[in-house]
């Protein structure tokens, strides 16, 4: 049973292929949006808000800025309650920021990313119940 | 001298002291303040105490349960619950200490089992560790194990389970989340795979596998929103049918002065205020020692997987959850009719159960089998989760648990273990 493990080391990983290197025309490009969608946010509100808070999430996560993408993120969720790839990505930085206090043996940093992770269990089981 | 048996057989033998002093050791590992380490210690014994009360509560309700329902069925109906297992086991039979040493000794062998081996995971899910201590407690002293190789034993296979369960459930994890960083820390894996192995086998196949994603559901539930809410959903109508079935005559012997549905119905709400304590009781219990221990844990094996809890796929798959949920829940009704046929109690269907472990095995189905493999897998799954603690229920009731039976299947194989294996084995010794 503990068989499972062994073939699949040879899949290649998903993550690896994400950071590719950006050109310096896709960079301006990014910084762009996130000072458009700023922009927007402020004439926005609750669904809308947190779609914005998004794009630009993942325009920071594009970007490799990582502090910022958190950011975005958290608002967009604190915005509205959604299981997308606000989500998902934010689950993912966390997990990374959790390894690498783990790594540096930073106990403050590790418990407070444990605790996101927690937390965001609790979003997962209140958005698939329906409470909002 | 007489002050260390004074403390040995007077403070050391109170479970609610040596949850405390585990909690303390755990504080203490973290540097933390003489303040918070008192606090926190307090804290944890508070914890337990409001649990055992919990516990009392909960037995109250269910042993009148268990009476009408032998009076209106003939035959004993036993509610899944492993908090009543659990409160019951820590209370009523005094294992409280020995739980609560098996709880350390599976973290313990959990950080080693990861660190040495090549597989690292790190089971992060508090409560269901609680859980599983609880099983491999009790049914290790039903086999015959006491003091430290009880808790010695427990802890192993605890420990061995806390990083089995995510290694069997990773290959699957992987596919659903497109990554390999997180891993299921939910004993309910070996449902999961199962289910995984119904649907492979009866869904669709290949290029015809159609996802449960695809198709439009009516997305919410307004009873699962809460806790305690879908429980009540549960216990009220099989309260007051089971009041009415045992018939006025007997049922009024119970209830006194009161009307004897109205008296169902109040025992019923209490069953549920008996979960809600509990729960409180084991959050203040596990709020201290689980953060300082699986911040030890991750430290010591930096390079492991975390396991989290089942909600952590739910936003991969949605819809293969509410399918999941539904399918699950039919199974269970199945078995319910269908185990007490085959001499087996009847296993009244549990909805928390059926939600979580149903959901999260309704994405293992949909994943291996699309929407058919989900649906079939799910119904099959519905009755292996109900026909697996029915297999207890003799042992639970020869120790004196009043009508109640585990739920996650992965404790109820552990015990099965100790069963039928472990427990044979001692007595062949």
């Amino acid at each position: 049973m503990f068989g499972f493990g062994k073939k699949k080391a040879k899949e290649p990983k998903i993550e690896s292929t994400e950071f590719v290197l950006l050109t310096a025309e896709r960079k301006e490009e990014l910084q762009q949006t996130i000072s458009i969608k700023k922009e927007e946010i402020n004439h926005s509100t609750g669904e809308q808000q947190a779609k914005i808070y998004e794009e630009i999430g993942l325009a920071f996560y594009e970007l490799g800025e990582e502090d910022n993408a958190i950011d975005s993120f958290e608002k967009s969720i604190q915005a509205k309650k959604s299981l997308g790839t606000a989500y998902k990505t934010l689950l993912k930085l966390y997990n990374k920021k959790r390894a690498e206090a783990a790594q540096a043996n930073d106990e403050e940093s590790l418990q407070l990313y444990l605790k996101k992770m927690d937390q965001m269990m609790q979003v997962s089981k209140e958005v698939t119940r329906g409470v909002f | 001298m007489s002050v260390v048996n004074f403390i040995i057989q007077n403070i050391l033998t109170q479970a609610s002291v040596t949850i405390a002093l585990i909690a303390m050791l755990g504080l203490i590992l973290q540097k933390k303040s003489a303040g918070q380490v008192i606090s926190g210690s307090l804290k944890t014994m508070l914890g337990f105490m409001v649990l055992s009360a919990g516990s009392t509560i909960i037995v109250g309700s269910l042993t009148y349960f268990g009476e009408i329902f032998t009076e209106g069925f003939n035959m004993q109906g036993i509610i899944p619950s492993i908090e009543a297992i659990n409160g019951q086991a820590m209370n009523e039979l005094g294992l409280g200490r020995d739980i609560a040493l098996t709880f350390l000794a599976i973290f313990v062998f959990n950080i080693i089992i990861a660190r040495f081996t090549r597989w690292k995971y790190i089971f992060l899910t508090g409560q269901a560790i609680l859980w599983m201590a609880t099983m491999t407690t009790v049914f290790g002293y039903f086999a015959g194990l006491r003091g430290l190789a009880l808790i010695l034993v427990g802890g192993f296979i605890g420990g061995v389970f806390a990083v089995a369960m995510p290694a069997i459930a990773q290959p699957f994890v992987r596919k659903i989340t497109g990554m390999d960083d997180i891993a299921l820390g939910h004993f309910c894996t070996v449902g999961y795979v199962f289910e995984a192995g119904v649907a492979k086998l009866f869904g669709e196949k290949g290029e015809k596998k159609k996802s449960v994603e695809d198709l439009k559901l009516p997305a919410q539930f307004e009873f699962l929103q809460d806790t305690y809410l879908s429980l009540m959903v549960v216990m009220i109508p099989l309260y007051i049918v089971t009041a009415a079935f045992a018939g006025e005559a007997f049922a009024s012997e119970l209830s006194g002065t009161t009307n004897y549905l109205m008296f169902a119905f109040i025992q019923s709400i209490q069953f549920v205020v008996g979960v809600y304590v509990l729960l409180s009781g084991v959050r203040l219990l596990l709020g201290e020692i689980v953060p300082a221990f699986r911040g030890i844990a991750m430290r010591l094996v930096p390079n492991a997987k975390p396991a989290l809890d089942c909600p952590v796929l739910f936003p991969y798959s949605p819809n293969a959850v509410i399918v999941g949920f539904i399918t699950t829940t039919i199974g269970s009704v199945v078995a319910m009719l269908v185990l007490p046929a085959f001499g087996l109690a009847m296993i009244l269907p549990g909805m928390l159960t059926a939600f979580f472990a149903g959901g999260t095995a309704g994405i293992f189905g949909n994943l291996t089998g699309g929407a058919r493999g989900a649906i079939i897998g799910g119904v099959v799954h519905g009755f292996f989760i109900t026909l697996l603690p029915a297999l207890l229920v003799t042992t639970f009731n020869s120790m004196g648990f009043v009508n109640a039976t585990a739920t996650d299947v992965d404790t109820v194989t552990s015990a099965l273990l100790y069963a039928w294996i472990i427990g044979p084995l001692l007595k062949a010794l």
